[in-house]
């Protein structure tokens, strides 16, 4: 089923174990993200204890021809563990996190299955964490929990350039979900989002208690809040040339940086 | 909101397809159970939105796990405690998910942290501080000749 562990853990973290990424999207995998499969060069984990099934992939799928012996291995909640060979030590090596250009690079297929390697790895490192606080025990190399959100939070924001982009492309519309400029009952104008209801706007109560004009009686509210706004500027530039005169009397020669 | 997940799903009414969700961002943290727990049973920690099919789904499609029946709980956090301000402190609330293996799978938590014998490379730093501290506890120990006793005594 999904990839043995200790590629995830070097796939994920470690930019050298890049190319493998190439190979895999040279396989036909079928449609669901859980069912793929990875093929390991040098760190393959040997035999699993519950029973792995083996299954080569067609030839005729590969155009770079290669015979890839690939391994589901079904080792199912043994995956919320780190291997075996990592219990009890105090460091753990990891490698860089994946940043937003390495990832642009990679394919929609690829990414989809990145983010199922991130997300076995984070729930793993989760586990090894409420562990170590359970056995009041440092957890071995915490920086992984960290560089792990990084690269999925850069995934994310890939993933959404890239539908942005589409979307643009095909229907010429900024945002996904609607919305609409509409002014509060504080006198704030703001990005109203819409929401999907099941009946229409005149027929909600709740919605239509909700304001969006601010009444007549708040507007002299407006004004003084404004003001205030003003004054506090006002303070805050002086402030500075205050300073910036007194610093200049001290020491006449000082060069001002420019605004 | 950090991630641009729908904060909203879909409404759903009758004959519309069925919700997919791709690439989701919940994360399950496996726990070792604080009651003595039955042997095909596995404790987890999840996100407060997760529900039971939901969990259900993600470890079957994702982790492979042939799953029976999932029950889940929230747990309360603690707002009892009080900082060096005497304000209260909120543990944060999360749910709990006791998840009942099919196929009659037995799990139970391993010993993650097992006691190893750390002996440092040779020639690298470890070994030298090991050595110093190991002088040092040396030079703290009283004189062996004299059988026990204390330096109070005179001689």
């Amino acid at each position: 089923m999904a990839a043995s562990s200790s590629a995830g853990r070097v796939l994920t973290l470690c930019k050298q174990f890049q190319n493998v990424l190439r190979i895999s999207s040279a396989i036909n995998t079928p449609h669901c993200a859980a069912n793929f499969t990875k093929y390991q060069p040098h760190v393959y984990r040997g035999k699993s204890p519950l029973a792995a099934l083996s299954w080569s992939t067609p030839t005729s799928y590969l155009g770079q021809c290669r015979a890839l012996h690939t391994t589901i291995s079904r080792r199912g909640l043994e995956e919320f563990f780190d291997l075996p060979e990592n219990w009890g030590e105090t460091s753990v090596k990891s490698g860089a996190p994946w940043t937003a250009k390495q990832l642009r690079t990679k394919s929609n297929e690829d990414l989809h299955k990145l983010w199922y390697v991130l997300l076995k790895e984070k729930n793993m490192l989760l586990t090894l964490e409420q562990e170590a606080k359970r056995q009041r025990v440092q957890m071995p190399s915490p920086e992984r929990l960290r560089k792990v959100e990084r690269s999925i939070i850069r995934l994310e924001t890939v993933v959404t350039e890239r539908e942005t982009a589409l979307r643009l492309l095909q229907t010429g519309q900024e945002k996904g979900r609607p919305g609409d400029w509409r002014k509060n009952t504080f006198g704030y104008v703001y990005w109203y989002r819409f929401k999907e209801y099941a009946i229409p706007w005149y027929m909600n109560k709740r919605y239509k208690r909700k304001k969006f004009y601010t009444p007549k009686f708040v507007e002299p509210h407006i004004r003084l809040r404004l003001e205030k706004h003003i004054r506090e500027k006002a303070r805050k530039a002086s402030l500075k040339k205050k300073t910036l005169a007194k610093l200049m009397e001290k020491f006449p020669q000082m060069k001002v940086s420019a605004p | 909101m950090l991630f641009t997940s729908p904060l909203r799903y879909p409404l759903y009414q009758l004959g519309n397809p069925q919700l997919r969700i791709f690439r989701p961002n919940w994360f399950l943290t496996l726990v070792r159970p604080g009651k003595e727990q039955p042997p095909d049973t596995a404790q987890f920690r999840i996100p407060m939105e997760m529900t039971k099919c939901d969990v259900k789904n993600y470890l079957e499609k994702i982790y492979n796990v042939p799953v029976g029946a999932v029950r889940t709980r929230i747990q309360f956090g603690s707002n009892k405690k009080r900082n060096h301000l005497s304000q209260k402190v909120k543990q944060p609330d999360y749910k709990v998910a006791y998840v009942q293996l099919a196929q009659g799978q037995t799990f139970t938590f391993p010993d993650i942290f097992p006691e190893k014998d750390r002996t440092a490379a040779e020639g690298s730093v470890e070994e030298m501080q090991e050595k110093f501290l190991e002088d040092e506890k040396q030079k703290q120990k009283p004189d062996p000749r004299r059988g026990g006793v204390t330096e109070w005594f005179g001689l």
